[in-house]
């Protein structure tokens, strides 16, 4: 590392050029931050390409409700429902009416206006292409005299009713309901579970609440639009009565929630650790010049976004969040420099070529943790891999070129010589005190390790502000769950094809009994295949049963009063052929906007096309027993919330995994290269080693859960213990007194800061990343300065040849 | 028309009776709505009578009506099935006892039910408001007071061609309608041994348990 030394030297004497250039630099770099594009998209942090998981995460976006606004009106407690159900009926009209266009758009607070009568009617007239063999097993029990019998009876009692006057020619045409074979191929539309309507609205089951559902073009990621549906939201909400209150429902509400805590959370914890680090260098380094030391992240973070935004054309929120805590490391390395050059008695290049070995293969070691994430299947990581080398990068640069030149050495030596801390574990029972305690620690740790467990739910990444867990549960509650089904998904390019898929899922629920809680078209809008093969079989089954059954028909319609030829327009019926059932028809009947919800139509997409949706309860049991059969159909996709969380949690253990030993290998032969002894490389190795035992054993201990952030956390203890190793092991090698011990001390307490507030945020991803780098590097930095000196006996032996510098 | 007919013959023969009736249409609704603004409940037996072409013969059929203000009803029909339905303002449930069948139903969701209660709702209540909205109306007779309506809403005429309501002497309650048909059919209601403002058992308006 003599190149640091003469890089120092040749520039000693330019050095208004060098601040002169760091000035445009970083007037350059703030310039551009004007356009910079910054994407706040969890997506950044799901797989892309691909990968299974990304198609889910795609697919699962589609769902009827995902995209939807949900409000949800309420009577508000010790409103009698009963009496006020016109009052929430006209709140909800009202509320409609004043959700302002265009950020809520067609707001739907009742079903469309149905054909009513029209279309019960018509769709009888359909059943001959609905009907399957089961039907049919039906109707040939109604053709049977018992049946016959009950149904003429009922005819005659529904015709001595008041509504019978309504009700004669539907007796006439159909004496044995056969029109309710087709009427149950509605049942299975409702996409929501528990509604009722009454008074044009949808009315929850006990009648105090009713229900809103608006579509939005704000997308769900962006923050400063979800604020302003919210805005929007409460002043509609202005119209109505006191005793009427809503809610809204929306994956907008928790983009916002999120953002907000967020944003406090980060205003806290740059507040705390800035002023934090600032008060441990006015009291340790009590120097102007260490601002320098101060400003060396700063710089380095600004450099990372440039390249970052260059390589990516964008960068996500959660990047430039997590890597502007992440860079806070690279003080480290302007640590070591301050006070390699501020204490020692050699000249300031010999100092500082001492540390730029250090410090060099300490910047590199963590790079090279953090290349091991450009291979990530997560967009977010390969974007947090590039900005944290590029930083790390830049820093090592800053800290090796630009900042020995601010720093003036002391006159005095620094107090105690670099061993002296070790020295004072020259008494044997302190060493054999410290491998206890840190024995023991790790024995401690390692026991807990195994009871760590993944967790890829993305919620669990995510702020869940009580009162909107609270409107969700109510929401559910009164509503069931809509929001949360698994979705069968047959795809085609063409729409007829897409049905018969759809037909063989529901084929399937069928016959595995899962039918009855599912919502498709399946059973209405069968495919022209299918419609035309129910047609056949019901021709074949008339010319079958026809002449006996007009018969029997005609004998219990006379024992019941009924005149001759009463049923004439029922055998009219029977023999008449309907025309196709197709999408026309029934968006005629005003089922258009459930058709929208379940077919879909891509035509923007590279491979236009259709997919048709089933709904299914997203439990472990049915979606366990589904997939393996479904999944084996061509066009068709299985996804469902609770198995991508349990796909998210595979691929997060993959990568934890790779990366781990991946990190692991690459820190290895950095090590190797530098040390070339491996009692060196197993010492450096120590601080690594606790700090990743003391992280996932403190986790296990506390019941915590491994996530998606934790993988990078993992990545930065490996990084920064190995720095530790490094520092210390080369520190038991030099001549020149580079304050290595008390440059970790430091560090390690200004990365506890910097981090440790993050303890205090109430997000919880960013409060996990506090707790888990607050576990491994207060156990790391102990583990540097008094375990690796107390296995090295006290003192390392300085061997020539074998020195960090050269 | 034969029944219309007569009617108009029976309003003959007692309007000469009485001198001092009033004549106009305005006054006679004046004076029904005046009768029957004291009227909270209402009990009667009811005979049916419909005369159907899908029938070989007129079904008749007997039950009982109940009604208490503003908007509770139960229609009963207890020979030759017993079925009916009860309504609680919007809420309703209807049964056959034939085959125990209980259903619940809600006018607001069910046109064929909101159609049916607003009708009988509005003969029990004397909601000459309603009617007028919906029918355009014609005095027949004074004596007893009838009113031939017919139906303003093309869709509504499709099915009925009209309807002659006949009310008791006092003016206080309906005593008679009769429902004509497109095609012919009609049916003819008669209300009997009627109870006015008499008090109601609290289980009047529920359905019966099977």
């Amino acid at each position: 590392m003599q190149l640091a030394g003469r890089l120092y030297q040749r520039l000693q004497a330019k050095r208004g050029w060098l601040l002169l250039f760091l000035i445009l630099g970083v007037a350059l770099a703030l310039y551009n931050l004007r356009t910079l594009k910054v994407e706040e998209n969890i997506a950044a942090m799901l797989p892309d390409g691909g990968s299974t998981v990304a198609r889910d995460f795609a697919l699962l976006q589609q769902a009827p409700f995902a995209r939807k606004v949900a409000i949800h009106v309420q009577l508000c407690s010790g409103v009698a429902a009963a009496t006020d159900e016109h009052v929430l009926a006209h709140a909800t009209s009202e509320l409609c009416a004043a959700l302002p266009s265009p950020l809520f758009l067609n707001p739907v607070s009742g079903p469309a206006q149905l054909g009513g009568m029209g279309m019960l009617r018509e769709l009888g007239i359909y059943l001959p292409r609905l009907a399957t063999s089961e039907d049919l097993t039906q109707v040939e029990q109604r053709l049977q005299r018992p049946q016959m019998e009950h149904y003429l009876v009922r005819a005659v009692e529904q015709l001595l009713q008041p509504q019978g006057i309504m009700l004669k020619q539907q007796v006439q045409q159909d004496p044995l309901a056969l029109d309710t074979l087709a009427l149950a191929k509605m049942q299975h539309l409702n996409p929501i579970p528990r509604v009722a309507v009454r008074q044009g609205h949808f009315f929850s089951r006990d009648g105090r609440s009713t229900l809103i559902l608006v579509d939005t073009k704000v997308e769900i990621t962006d923050s400063a639009g979800a604020r302003q549906l919210e805005q929007a939201f409460m002043q509609a909400c202005s119209v109505l009565p006191p005793e009427v209150k809503a809610d809204m429902v929306s994956a907008h509400a928790y983009t916002l929630a999120n953002a907000r805590v967020i944003e406090a959370d980060v205003q806290r914890v740059l507040l705390f650790s800035a002023l934090g680090i600032l008060l441990v260098f006015a009291l340790v380094l009590r120097s102007l010049r260490a601002l320098a030391v101060y400003l060396l992240p700063l710089l380095a973070m600004l450099g990372a976004t440039q390249i970052t935004a260059g390589v990516f054309g964008t960068i996500s929120g959660i990047t430039l969040g997590f890597g502007a805590v992440l860079l806070g490391i690279t003080i480290d390395f302007a640590l070591h420099v301050y006070f390699a050059l501020r204490h020692g008695d050699d000249p300031v290049f010999i100092r500082l070529q001492a540390v730029a070995r250090p410090v060099s293969f300490g910047a590199f070691t963590t790079m090279a943790a953090f290349a091991l994430l450009l291979s990530s299947d997560l967009p977010g990581q390969r974007q947090l891999a590039v900005f944290a080398i590029s930083g790390i990068g830049l820093a090592l640069l800053l800290a090796l070129v630009v900042l020995p030149h601010f720093i003036i050495p002391l006159r005095a030596p620094l107090a105690g010589a670099p061993r002296e801390k070790s020295a004072r574990l020259n008494r044997p029972w302190m060493r054999a005190g410290v491998m206890v305690f840190w024995f023991a620690g790790m024995v401690a740790g390692a026991w807990q390790v195994p009871n760590l467990h993944i967790n890829g739910s993305l919620r669990q990444l995510s702020y869940m502000p009580p009162e909107l867990l609270d409107a969700e549960q109510r929401l559910a509650h009164n509503w069931g769950e809509m929001r949360g089904r698994a979705l069968i998904f047959a795809a085609a390019p063409e729409l007829e094809l897409a049905l018969q898929r759809n037909e063989q899922v529901w084929q399937v629920l069928h016959e595995r009994g899962l039918s009855t809680g599912a919502v498709s078209v399946a059973p209405l809008l069968c495919s022209m295949h299918t419609q035309d093969a129910h047609l056949q079989r019901w021709e074949s089954f008339w010319k079958l049963h026809l002449p006996t059954a007009k018969a029997r028909l005609e004998q219990q319609a006379a024992r019941h009063g009924f005149a001759p030829g009463a049923f004439a327009p029922f055998w009219e019926r029977v023999h008449t052929q309907p025309p196709v059932l197709d999408t026309a028809q029934v968006r005629k009947w005003g089922l258009g906007q459930m058709l929208d919800a379940l077919i879909l139509e891509d035509v923007a997409t590279d491979a236009p096309g259709y997919k048709v949706l089933t709904l299914v309860p997203d439990s472990p049991e049915i979606v366990a027993l589904l997939a393996p059969v479904v999944e084996k159909m061509p066009g068709i996709t299985l996804v469902s919330q609770s198995r991508f969380g349990i796909q998210l949690a595979d691929v997060i253990g993959t990568d934890f995994k790779r990366f781990i030993l991946g990190a692991g290998m690459a820190v290895l032969l950095l090590l190797v290269v530098l040390f070339r002894r491996p009692l060196r490389v197993l010492l450096a190795l120590v601080p690594v080693v606790t700090g990743l035992v003391a992280m996932y054993g403190g986790m296990g201990w506390l019941g915590l859960e491994l996530n998606l952030f934790n993988i990078v956390t993992s990545i930065l203890i490996i990084g920064l213990g190995v720095d530790y190793g490094i520092f210390m092991v080369c520190q038991g090698q030099e001549h020149t007194n580079l304050a290595t011990t008390r440059a970790i001390v430091l560090s390690g307490i200004t990365t506890l800061i910097g981090f440790g507030v993050l303890v205090l945020a109430q997000h919880p991803a960013l409060h996990s990343i506090g707790i888990t780098v607050v576990l491994g590097i207060s156990a790391a930095v102990p583990a540097a300065v008094l375990v690796i000196p107390a296995l090295q006996g006290g003192t390392m032996p300085i061997t020539k040849g074998t020195r960090c510098t050269r | 028309m034969l029944l219309l007919a007569f009617s108009l013959v029976c309003c003959v023969a007692n309007a000469s009776a009485d001198a001092q009736t009033p004549v106009t249409l305005a006054e006679v609704q004046q004076e029904l709505k005046l009768a029957a603004e004291d009227v909270e409940t209402l009990q009667s037996d009811i005979l049916q009578e419909k005369h159907l072409a899908m029938f070989a013969e007129t079904l008749r059929s007997t039950g009982r009506f109940i009604f208490a203000r503003p908007d509770r009803l139960r229609w009963e029909m207890l020979k030759p099935v017993a079925s009916g339905f009860v309504l609680q303002g919007e809420a309703g449930t209807r049964w056959n006892a034939l085959s125990k069948e209980v259903g619940h139903f809600n006018i607001s969701a069910d046109p064929v039910m909101g159609m049916v209660a607003q009708q009988l709702l509005a003969w029990a209540r004397v909601d000459l408001d309603w009617l007028n909205e919906r029918y355009s109306m014609e005095l027949i007779c004074t004596q007893p007071v009838t009113l031939h309506l017919l139906p303003r809403d093309p869709g509504e005429a499709q099915m009925i061609e009209s309807l002659s309501i006949v009310f008791a002497p006092d003016r206080s309650h309906v005593a008679e309608v009769v429902m004509r048909e497109q095609g012919g059919d009609y049916t003819r209601m008669s209300f009997s041994s009627v109870q006015v403002n008499a008090p109601l058992p609290p289980t009047t308006f529920e359905a019966p348990k099977f």
